[in-house]
């Protein structure tokens, strides 16, 4: 209730606060973000069609979690702890692999890829050994837009509502995100950056454009608008189609034309234009007329947080890229720039959250003022209070 | 002597089922394309029940440490077991798996006894 007060600055208050510095800093505060959030919500942890083929498998760490997502045999993806029911040794050792089986290196045991225990030195002397309570213990998955979400969470969130509602709603009727059918797009390229900075600066940065001129050229260039300092993302979670500029033919690192097939289902409204939102608390999803820009973030510390960041467009679109007959570097490159800048941009903020200049926080402009949304979410995952308006919006001010 | 250690029905292709009505344990094995095998289900070099193990161009793979046997001969291709498992002749009558178990020797890891 306190943070609904702060939607409308005060009058003669342009700025609202921050959290304090030590959000950004302490490992205390991580410990809870990961017990809080990364451990009880849906992560989006990988491609679907990164394993193409029963097992297949790959390693993701979700909290202070070690999961193993795996393409079964009988049972689709599966995920679980990867954590040997035994002796509690690390089931799975290297990044990713293909086995018939998930064997401990230490013992042996041996876990069938749905996740049953089905063999063991000296198992069949120990029938009373439950092959399910011994076998991998599994956590919670789901596939939407073609990767595996999982949740660590005994009692997962609703999915349905906490993903899939959330998006849609914000995306509105009519600009559906589903017209992007993006279940059904190839992955172009992807990259990952390793970025010196706290998982919040991350999301912060994506959500506000007023740092747009300043360090996106090229973006501001086919997105003039961006000037302004508007982004796509808006108040109470509303996504604004952003319009390319009247010259600019494609989004591209130079605005020529991509060369790239259209996603043919978009709606006219969806044309030309930029539309990007965040699926709390790690994902955030930009749409083009003819590709989508995934990204998935995983905190690693306090300090450091690994972001995958995955261009897809239409399967044939790859096929030609791959038969090397297509070149898509150009509408790679637009936001692979854009990515630099903002995490260069993260990375010389995070020193500055443990400065005595920044202990009480800094502050949003009113261009900004939706990001408290995210604080005020991020304040009540917490448990924690939210500082007064009043005292620390006049205290900026002053 | 043959006896009836289980039913059609009981299988799943690509699948082992330990029969442990009979000392040692046997395994029986329908493939993916259609055959039934049975060998001894025990692996020659560890106690571990192939009946788990992977099946694939009729043989098995056990569980354990990837050691491979012939459903048709018991042969085992690769360390680290060295001997081979006893192959048993199996009849099919209807849906009853009929198998007549070898009079050889089974040759049992260290530590199991039948």
């Amino acid at each position: 209730m306190i943070i609904d007060h702060l939607e409308e600055p005060l009058p003669g208050s342009s700025l609202l606060p921050t959290p304090s510095g030590d959000a950004y800093t302490d490992p205390e505060i991580f410990g809870t973000e990961q017990t809080e959030i990364f451990e009880k919500m849906w992560n989006c942890v990988l491609r679907a069609d990164a394993l193409p083929a029963p097992g297949h498998w790959q390693k993701a760490t979700i909290g202070r979690e070690e999961i193993i997502v795996v393409h079964t045999r009988k049972a689709g993806i599966q995920a679980y702890f990867n954590v040997c029911a035994h002796r509690g040794m690390r089931v799975c050792t290297a990044e990713s692999g293909k086995n018939k089986t998930l064997q401990c290196g230490y013992h042996a045991w041996t876990y069938a890829l749905e996740g049953d225990l089905v063999a063991a030195p000296n198992l069949t002397s120990m029938p009373d050994v439950d092959r399910k309570e011994y076998g991998l213990k599994p956590v919670h998955v789901r596939q939407w837009l073609g990767y595996v979400w999982v949740c660590l969470a005994e009692e997962p969130p609703d999915f349905e509502q906490e993903v899939l509602g959330e998006v849609r709603t914000r995306f509105g009727e009519v600009e559906s995100i589903d017209n992007y059918g993006i279940e059904n797009l190839k992955l172009g390229e992807t990259k990952t950056y390793d970025v010196a900075a706290n998982w919040k600066l991350i999301i912060e940065n994506f959500m506000e454009c007023y740092h747009c001129a300043t360090i996106h050229p090229e973006l501001t260039e086919v997105i003039p608008e961006f000037a302004d300092g508007l982004a796509s993302q808006r108040k109470n979670g509303e996504v604004h189609g952003s319009n390319f500029g009247e010259e600019i033919q494609g989004f591209t690192v130079d605005g020529t034309a991509s060369g790239v097939a259209e996603l043919p289902a978009i709606a006219p409204d969806q044309d030309r234009k930029y539309f990007a939102i965040t699926v709390k608390p790690q994902v955030f999803i930009n749409t083009v007329p003819d590709h989508v820009i995934i990204h998935r973030t995983f905190p690693v510390s306090e300090s450091r947080t690994v972001v995958e960041c995955d261009w897809l467009f239409l399967p044939e679109v790859v096929e030609h890229v791959q038969a090397g007959e297509l070149d898509i570097s150009k509408s790679v490159e637009l936001f692979h720039r854009v990515n630099q800048q903002d995490f260069q941009a993260c990375e010389l903020t995070q020193p500055s959250m443990s400065s005595a200049a920044y202990a009480s926080g800094g502050a949003l402009v009113p261009s900004e003022h939706h990001i408290q949304e995210f604080h005020s979410w991020w304040y009540q995952r917490l448990g924690l209070q939210a500082p007064l308006p009043a005292a620390s919006g006049s205290e900026k001010v002053a | 002597m043959s006896f009836k250690a289980c039913s059609l029905q009981d299988l799943t292709p690509g699948e082992g089922l330990r029969i442990d009505s009979v000392s040692p344990p046997i395994a029986i094995f329908l493939t993916e394309e259609g055959t039934v095998h049975a060998i001894d289900d025990t692996c020659t070099h560890q106690d571990a029940s192939l009946a788990a193990g992977w099946v694939e161009d009729c043989r098995v793979e056990c569980p354990l440490h990837e050691s491979t046997f012939s459903l048709r001969t018991g042969a085992v291709d690769q360390p680290p077991a060295k001997k081979g498992v006893r192959v048993h002749t199996v009849e099919l009558d209807g849906d009853d798996v009929l198998v007549e178990l070898s009079q050889d020797a089974p040759n049992l890891p260290p530590g199991v006894k039948i």
